[in-house]
């Protein structure tokens, strides 16, 4: 009986120490790594569009709510160049092989992709992880929104369609996936101002 | 002072954790597949050994037998965690090259198997030399085996090409079933190199 509580207590004392290390350190870096997560956010939004462009930011979670197609938008800012609105920078989550993919998909005005910038993953290094190089991800630039884009593994592709990185497909179908809720998002929504208006997050009267 | 080296030698080669004691397989065979991941992987795992085998070397008379696994799972998940944290945080340009690894290493039973082996027995100086040891001949062991597999699956070697776009790589050295292949053959390799004429005339005997 001495001895269990003897343990017992040695046990409590090594997780206690432990929670208290892990709380103090966490409450040390939570406000610095957001800061890198917001940072890396709007990296991705000038990749795709211009270091001087403005963004205003959309409701994403009105977005969410219209319809299940869109349960992977995570945020929607419209680009404005000149004061012009010049296209739509969508951040979507789609599920790659090793959990979500954090992807910013650049839409223009004129109706074709300037850009993906695939941020933060989880892929396999040196297979799934290539999607954010150039040889993969500059496929998307200059598609067309107007049909969705497909996946295929050899051969010469049509206008709608990307090559797959070797030996990962369910990257790039990811991947492609992500990019086919933005373009599907632009046409169904974005592409009309009244809804775009409503979307528009409130200043809260400042 | 020659314990401590002598401690140090030993993991980086006579008991090389991935070539001599075969543990720690997970990572090895999965990030494998370039030069670049296997100094990446190999340096944080190293990094995190030496500090899980300090703390528990340090702890090593207050933590009893019988409460040992959870204790020394509880430290080096804590301690994996905080350099976790700590890196997004502080350094985003090292967490964006190694940060993937950092959450392998808590399933990487190779820290656990130097908690358990040496640490929790030995003071703590020998126990820092053999996590520095035992750190480097992972990296060591990764840093081939990801050559290897790089050379042949993709034509280079830490990202530079090698044979122009001509070659043609052979894709399945980088994919998963590659990776046992390339280990298997190399730990055979090493075997054949190094072992003693004794046995050789002891397994000849044996026929």
């Amino acid at each position: 009986m001495r001895d269990i509580l003897n343990l017992g207590f040695k046990l409590l004392l090594i997780t206690a120490v432990a929670a208290l290390a892990l709380g103090v350190v966490n409450a040390i870096t939570r406000e610095p790594i957001q800061a890198q997560v917001e940072k890396m956010d709007a990296q991705g939004r000038i990749a795709v569009f211009s270091e001087d462009t403005e963004f205003v930011e959309l409701d994403a979670d009105k977005i969410k709510a219209m319809s299940p197609d869109y349960a992977t938008v995570s945020q929607v800012f419209q680009a404005k160049e000149g004061g012009e609105v010049a296209g739509y920078a969508i951040k979507t989550m789609p599920s790659g092989y090793g959990g979500a993919i954090e992807l910013t998909v650049g839409i223009s005005t004129d109706g074709t992709l300037t850009g993906i910038y695939v941020g933060n993953n989880s892929e396999t290094p040196g297979l799934g992880a290539k999607a954010s190089e150039p040889e993969f991800k500059d496929q998307f630039k200059g598609k067309k929104v107007d049909t969705p884009l497909e996946v295929i593994k050899s051969g010469q592709g049509n206008d709608n369609q990307v090559q797959a990185i070797s030996g990962a497909t369910i990257t790039s179908r990811a991947v492609t996936d992500g990019v086919n809720t933005a373009t599907k998002l632009y046409n169904e929504v974005l592409s009309d101002d009244s809804s775009v208006q409503q979307l528009l997050v409130q200043e809260g009267g400042q | 002072m020659k314990g401590v080296v002598k401690d140090f030698v030993n993991g980086l080669w006579n008991e090389n954790p991935t070539f001599r004691l075969v543990v720690g397989m997970c990572p090895t065979l999965a990030v494998t597949t370039n030069a670049t991941n296997g100094v990446a992987m190999g340096l944080a795992a190293a990094f995190v050994l030496v500090g899980s085998n300090a703390m528990i070397s340090a702890m090593r008379n207050f933590i009893s037998p019988k409460i040992r696994m959870p204790a020394f799972v509880v430290v080096i998940a804590s301690f994996v965690t905080i350099v976790g944290m700590v890196m997004k945080a502080f350094l985003p340009e090292l967490d964006r090259a190694l940060g993937i690894f950092i959450p392998l290493i808590v399933v990487n039973c190779i820290i656990m198997a130097r908690a358990e082996a040496f640490a929790s027995k030995q003071p703590v100086a020998n126990s820092i030399a053999d996590g520095l040891g035992m750190g480097l001949g992972f990296t060591l062991a990764l840093v081939i085996l990801g050559s290897i597999r790089e050379i042949l699956g993709n034509g280079s070697i830490f990202g530079i090409n090698l044979f122009g776009a001509s070659y043609e790589p052979a894709l399945l050295l980088i994919m998963p079933p590659g990776a046992f292949m390339a280990l298997g053959l190399l730990i055979g390799l090493i075997n054949y190199l190094t072992r003693k004429p004794k046995d050789n005339a002891e397994k000849e005997g044996s026929h």
